[in-house]
This record gives C-alpha cells, structure tokens and sequence, in this order.
C-alpha cells in the first residue's frame, strides 16, 4: 500500500506520523502520573508502528501516472475489513454485556469486566468501529463511482481512515480504563475529541475536492446523504463535546453544559447520532447499491430529494423526545414529538422507495441474498421509524421510557436496518473492489443472512415483550391504591427475556463472524489468483457483469 | 430576555412563513418539469457507469 | 429562482452551506432559548455545590458507567412519584457538569437515593449487591473499598468546574484536598473546614467505615448518600401542588 503512494505522500506520511507521536509524546510527558499517560503513550506506539511500515516501503518504485486512469480502491478495501472486525468486536461484546445481565458475577472481580464500562465498548464498538469505518469504505467507493472522479490524492484518504481508526482505539481502550466523560455516544474524552475533528475535516475536504473535479453535471442523490452525515455529525460533535479538562496532563474533563441545557444538547446530540450517522449516511449507501445491485435505477429519484430535506429538517428537533415529562420545560418535549411524528413522512418516503425500486426484480432478491440484505434493510428502516414516530408519543413514551422497549427499538434499527444495509452493501462491494466475480461462498452470504433475520427477531420480541411488561409493572396498582410490585419485582420478570435476547444476539454476532470469515476468504482467493496470474490484465468488466445481480 | 411568550409570537409569525416557503421551495424544486429530465438521467446513471474514471 | 438552485447544486460549496442551514435551525430553536427563559430553572437559594469528595464520588459514578442503568430523573408520574419521591427539577442538576439523569432503568432511579439507605447498607451492596439484595444484576464493585481516592488534584477539579459555572469560591478550590479528608475522617483536623464551607447540614462521616483513610468507596457512598439532598426545593414545589399533578 505505500508503494501506492507518491514520495512526496511518502515524505508527507512521515511527517504527519512524526507530528503524531510527537503529541502522543506529549500527552504521555504532561499526563504521568495520570491515565492520560497510557493514551499517550498508544497514540506515540501506533505513530511509530506506522512510520516504521512507511520507511520500509519508502524506496518502493513510485506508482505511475495511469494509476489515474483507475479509481482508487485500497482504503475502501481495508475500510471494509476494518469494519467487518469492528462489528464482530462490537457485536460480540453487546453479546457478552446481554450474558452479564443474566449472570452478573461473570466480572471476574476486574473494574474493565463490569457492565458499566464494557457497555460503551459494545456501542462505540458498532456504531463508530463497524458503522464507521463502513461509512467511510463506502462513501469513498460510491463518491468515485458517481463523481466519476478519482480521489484527490493517495494520503488524505489512509490519514482519515487510519486516524479514524485510532480514536476508535482510544475510544474502546479508554471506557476499559475508566476513561469516559459519561455522554451516551459521545463518551470519548476531550483529546479523543479534537483528534476526530481534524480526522473529520480531511474526510470532508475530501469529499468536496472530489465533487470538484466530477465529470457528471448533478451530484448524484446518495453523496447528498453521505454529505449530510459528514456535515451534521460534525456539528453535533462540536457542540455536544465542548468541555473543560482540568488540566492538559489530565484526561478528564467537565462538559461546558450542565443540568437541563445538557440534557438537551446530549439528546439533540444523540437522536441526531442516529439520524445523521445511523440513517443519512446509510440512506447513502442504500440509495447507491440497491439500484446497483438490483440493476435498476431508483424507483423514484425526486422521493430521494424530498426524502433527503425532510430528514436534513426534521431531525434535527427531535432529540427531547427522549427527555418527556422530564425537567425540560413542555414546549420544548411537545416540539420534538410533533417534529418526531412528522418524520414518518419522510423516513417511509426512503423504504418505500427502496422497496419500489425492487419492483421488477423480486425474482433477484429471490436468488440474491445479498440484495435480500438490503430489501429486509428497507423493511425493517420502514418499520423501525414508524416505531419511533410512535414512542415520541408522549403518552406512549410514558410507558415506553427508561424500558427494555427501547432497547428493542433501537436494536430494531441497529441490527435490522444498519448492519443489514451494511452487510448488503459490503457482500455487494467486496467481489466489485477485490475484481472477483462473486463472493467466496454465496452459500455463507445466505447462512449469515438467515442468521441475521433470526437473531434480529428473537432480540427485538424479547425486548418488545421484556420493556412492555417492565413498563406495565412499574405502573400497576393495586386495589389499596399502592403500587403492586416493587422495582426488584420487575427485575425478576426480566430473566427470561434477558436469556432471549443474549440468545438472538448470539445469532447475530455468528452471523458476523461468518460474514468476516467469507470476506476474508474471498480475499485470499483475489490475491491467490493474483499470484498465479501477476501480468493478467484485469478484466472490470467480470464485476461489473456481476453487478447486474446475475 | 427572551421568554416562553415571545418565542411563541415568533414562532407563530415568523417561524410559520419560514417553514411553508421553505418546504414549497424543495417541493417546487422536486417537481418543476424541467428538472425531471436530469433527475431520471441522475437515476439512471449510476446503473451504466464504467468502473474507470473520466479523464 | 431554479436557476439558483441549479448553481447551488453544481456547486458543491453552496449544497454544504445549505445543509448547515437547513440542519441547524431545529437545535438551534430548541436548545438557545433554554439559556435565556427564565422560567426554565427554577429558583432555590438552599442548593449547595457538590464537595470534593462527592465531586470525586460522581466521578467514579461515571467512570463506572452507572447511568447506563440508573437514571436519576423522576418523571412527574403519579407511579414515578410514589416510587421515587417527589418529581426532579431542572434546579437539582444545574451543577451536574454533566447532568445524569440517564436514559434506562435496568436499576431503580437514583435521584433520592440520598439518605434512603445507611453508609453501612450501600458499602455493603456495593461490594456484593447479591449480598443485601438476592435478586440483584448489578456487578459488584468490591476494589472499592481497597483502592485509596486520589485526592491531589482536585483543587484542579473544582477549579475546572468554576471555569464551567459552578460557584466554587477561591477558598474551597485551595482546600479541595483536605476538605476531602476532612469529609471521610470525622475525628480529624480538617472535618470542621468541611462543615463551615459547605454547609451545617453536609454529611461528616467514616462512609466505608475505616475513618483511618479515604478511599473510593468513600467518595461513591459520600455521594450517593447527597443525591437528591442538595437543594429542598422539590419537596417544597410537591407540597405545594400536592393533588394537582395525575
């Protein structure tokens, strides 16, 4: 891959690799004495590790100018694997913590094994690590294809994926340390924080440098997406993250905001994760590959537009949903119900269109599981969004809060909608990328997706059920007028449920691992082939035929 | 200082064109007939791509 | 007037600028306005800041990551009310830098906790929940009790939360760490500084029992045992409105 660089990018990768561990040096001098130290000394460590593979491949001959004639593909290839692993650590920790709450002593009496910090580990785990780095190995694909423009250049697009990786690491490391500042989904502490917004600026001006250069008049209606993902999870990074450490050998930090003004910016923050980050920049991807896939064009482009405005609008008012009959003052609850109910318009304007596009081809999703993975996306975007619209009720929300029910919803959306999307999208852009007519095991693609499907059910009837009775209970009285159980009542009734829902969850993360290992082998067959045949000509067209859904 | 009252008056005022002319201007946007020719080339487009850049 | 949409759209700059927009105004609505209503805080003139030692124990809470199962936010429900106590106010988190109030209850609610159970009940539960509570799910936390608080730093701390808005005066930031001794050691030099900067009412006391030393159970249960206590004013606004709420 360095050979892939020009010497210039070369000299350039040192340089930001030695500004690198430099301020890893830095934050491990000014925090000993402090955890703060260990991160320190990671970022310093992954720098040096990675100045030593650029000097090792420094004097490699330098790629030549026809590698202009072809896209750039090899971070979207590591992306892919990065976010295969990522999801088979993330999911397979969410597994552990469900396990956790069926026989809590399994902490082997370790502060890291407890629920409380490996949970963020679960979260950050699937949506920044799997979702992530899903998010960024697409959009590079995709932002090519439609721009019919190369990347800019060779170094910006490893700096964002690499760098995007490390705050992962820092991340996942820190909530095992202790490390965490408390804000669901945007635990990282301040360093972590600034380090994903010079990350986040490189990926947008990449974005933009390649709009810049497009061959094709219109920017095609998936790059709005990802553009609004980019944007937005930008903006509410900043803004949510603002804080005071105190002081820069510590990696603590005091959030600028407090009580309900933080309670607002969190949920703001945090539904907006979801929609900026869990929808806009999936809607990206399913808006590029389901028409590819099914080879047919989007049922209908001007849903797409109005879709795209109505869910860039609308979102964004609906986070105090999450804060009914709380301290919030009630103007402030009612205008995120009334936006949050609005937002079925939309959000169904993007399933039934995906679900349309198929017309004419249900006899592909048939033979196809891989497109089957996008269709049960769209059902499940469909029916995971009318759940929402109708949990923001506030009346329904009465129930439904600080339940198992919405666990169940956003798992609904987790897993039905953004790991299967995922997974459509990688099953459909691996053999593409990697030029390899099929994936190793269409066999295995079908074994994961039925997996899929199962453990997705079995978690979300577990929690439907789990979250509705806990709510129930809560509020049950008796014919004193007393409260007819009592909190540890309703803890017991959620055993069962919680055996359940590990079970499914366990489906789920084999499911991924069979989808990591056929990826994986698929891979190997790619460069197996290459070995054998090194001055074969490379033949785009095989992909593409492939692309057809044949 | 802004109270509950004023946000209100905005809101009902102000707030109110705001939101129409802005949801007029996409929906406008989305359907003015001489935008469909470039939205079902858009749409199509991505279908017959070449998988190499334009030079 | 599609013309400029037109252009807008070839131009990859303007499009951005346009999903700023567009994207910023509902927060922007929603979240401003709460800094300048007055109303949305309430007013009460009793509520203290946090000691050092609480400070210290909210930290070790969210280290621990204990409101991925405990909210401390009571709903005005009638059911949420009986079991909980009186409904939060806005007032009760306005120092909490974060704020805690949570999203799930896989535990019950935390946010008048304080006072409900003794230091001896909470040290216990903490180092085995099964042990008080046999049904219990939560972990336990036993290297609680054995890990000593670290203390040296915390002048910084309050320093940090004055620079956020939390009215800690010069006083109580030069003092931060003996006031966290004095705190957890009733019989020693610095236990009455502790009272005559924060208030008659704060609890003195050996919370995990061994006024020898200071350790982290010490500053969780110092804590838990304020939660809720900080200010009366929900249980004045409860009586006051008494029978109006459903």
């Amino acid at each position: 891959m360095i050979s892939e660089l020009t010497r210039g990018e070369r000299r350039l990768a040192l340089a930001v690799l030695t500004a690198v561990a430099t301020f890893g040096l830095a934050l491990a001098i000014a925090g000993r004495g402090d955890i703060l130290a260990v991160h320190g000394g990671l970022i310093m460590a992954s720098a040096v590790i990675l100045m030593f593979f650029v000097i090792a491949g420094f004097y490699a001959p330098e790629p030549g100018e026809e590698r202009l004639a072809q896209y750039y593909d090899t971070p979207t290839k590591a992306g892919v694997v990065l976010a295969m692993i990522w999801g088979v650590i993330g999911m397979g920790v969410g597994d552990w913590v469900a396990w956790l709450l069926v026989y809590p002593d399994m902490t082997f009496d370790a502060a890291w094994a407890s629920f409380g910090r490996l949970r963020p580990v679960h979260t950050s785990g699937v949506i920044f690590g799997f979702g992530g780095n899903a998010l960024i190995a697409t959009s590079f694909h995709v932002l090519q294809r439609t721009s019919r423009a190369r990347l800019p250049d060779q170094f910006s697009p490893w700096f964002v994926l690499v760098g995007y990786n490390l705050f992962c690491l820092i991340a996942a490391s820190g909530y095992l340390l202790g490390i965490t500042q408390s804000k669901e989904y945007a635990e990282p502490e301040w360093y972590a924080d600034l380090w994903l917004v010079v990350v986040w600026v490189v990926y947008f001006s990449i974005y933009l440098r390649t709009l810049m250069r497009r061959q094709e008049p219109h920017i095609y209606v998936a790059n709005w997406y990802y553009m609004a993902f980019i944007l937005v999870v930008a903006i509410l990074h900043i803004v949510n993250n603002l804080a005071v450490p105190i002081s820069f050998g510590s990696a603590k930090s005091y959030s600028a905001f407090s009580g309900v003004q933080d309670a607002m910016t969190q949920w703001w923050y945090g539904h907006n994760a979801v929609a900026f980050f869990l929808t806009a920049g999936f809607l990206g991807m399913m808006y590029y590959y389901l028409p590819k896939r099914a080879g047919r064009p989007v049922f209908s482009y001007r849903m797409s537009i109005l879709g795209f405005w109505g869910i860039t609008f609308m979102y964004m008012w609906a986070g105090s949903h999450h804060l009914h009959y709380t301290a919030l003052p009630q103007w402030v609850q009612t205008l995120g119900m009334t936006f949050s109910i609005m937002l079925i318009v939309p959000s169904w304007m993007a399933a039934a269109n995906a679900l349309l596009t198929l017309n004419g081809a249900w006899h592909k999703v048939r033979d196809d599981a891989t497109l089957r993975f996008m269709m049960l996306a769209a059902v499940f975007y469909g029916l995971s969004t009318f759940e929402g619209s109708f949990m923001s009720i506030r009346a329904v929300n009465s129930l439904s809060h600080y339940t198992d029910w919405t666990v169940g919803h956003v798992h609904a959306g987790a897993l039905g909608w953004v790991a299967l999307i995922t997974f459509g999208s990688i099953y459909a852009v691996v053999p593409w990328v990697w030029k390899r007519p099929a994936m190793y095991s269409n066999k295995l693609v079908e074994v994961h997706f039925w997996l899929s499907l199962a453990g997705t059910l079995v978690y979300v009837f577990a929690m439907w059920n789990s979250g509705i009775i806990q709510g129930l209970m809560w509020r049950t009285y008796n014919e004193g007028g007393t409260l007819a159980y009592s909190f540890i009542d309703s803890l017991v009734a959620m055993r069962p449920y919680y055996i359940a829902r590990a079970i499914g969850g366990l489906l789920f993360v084999i499911g991924a691992v069979v989808g990591l290992y056929n990826v994986w082998m698929t891979i190997r067959e790619a460069s197996a082939e290459r070995a054998d045949a090194p001055d074969a000509p490379v033949v785009p067209a095989l992909a593409r035929s492939l692309q057809a859904g044949e | 200082m802004i109270d509950h009252d004023t946000l209100v008056a905005f809101s009902k005022s102000y707030g109110l064109f705001y939101l129409m002319a802005m949801a007029i201007t996409v929906v406008a946007y989305t359907f003015w007939p001489s935008n469909k020719e470039r939205f079902e080339e858009a749409a199509k487009s991505i279908i017959d791509d070449e998988d190499t850049p334009c030079r | 007037m599609f013309g400029i949409h037109q252009k807008l759209e070839r131009n990859a700059i303007g499009f951005v600028v346009a999903i700023i927009v567009v994207s910023s105004i509902g927060g922007f609505m929603e979240i401003a306005p709460l800094f300048t209503i007055d109303e949305t805080v309430e007013e009460a003139p009793d509520m203290r800041v946090y000691t050092p030692l609480e400070l210290a124990g909210r930290n070790i809470y969210i280290r621990e990551g204990c409101y991925a199962c405990h909210s401390q936010m009571i709903r005005t429900l009638r059911d949420e009310v009986e079991r909980y106590g009186p409904y939060s106010l806005a007032v009760e988190s306005k120092y909490d830098h974060p704020m805690l109030w949570g999203s799930k209850r896989t535990g019950p609610d935390l946010a008048r906790i304080g006072g409900k159970y003794s230091d001896a009940w909470h040290v216990a539960h903490l180092i085995n929940p099964r042990d008080v509570v046999p049904e219990s799910i939560m972990p336990a936390y036993r290297w609680l009790a054995e890990t000593p608080l670290k203390v040296n730093d915390l002048s910084d701390h309050l320093a940090a939360q004055r620079v956020v808005g939390v009215p800690y005066t010069d006083e109580m930031i030069a003092n931060a760490t003996a006031d966290a001794y004095g705190q957890a050691m009733p019989d020693g030099p610095f236990a009455a500084g502790v009272t005559a900067r924060y208030g008659e009412a704060t609890n003195v006391r050996a919370f995990d029992g061994k006024p020898e030393r200071v350790s982290e159970m010490d500053a969780l249960v110092a804590y838990l045992q304020v939660l809720g206590r900080l200010t009366d004013a929900a249980h004045q606004q409860t009586a006051s409105t008494e029978g109006a709420k459903p």
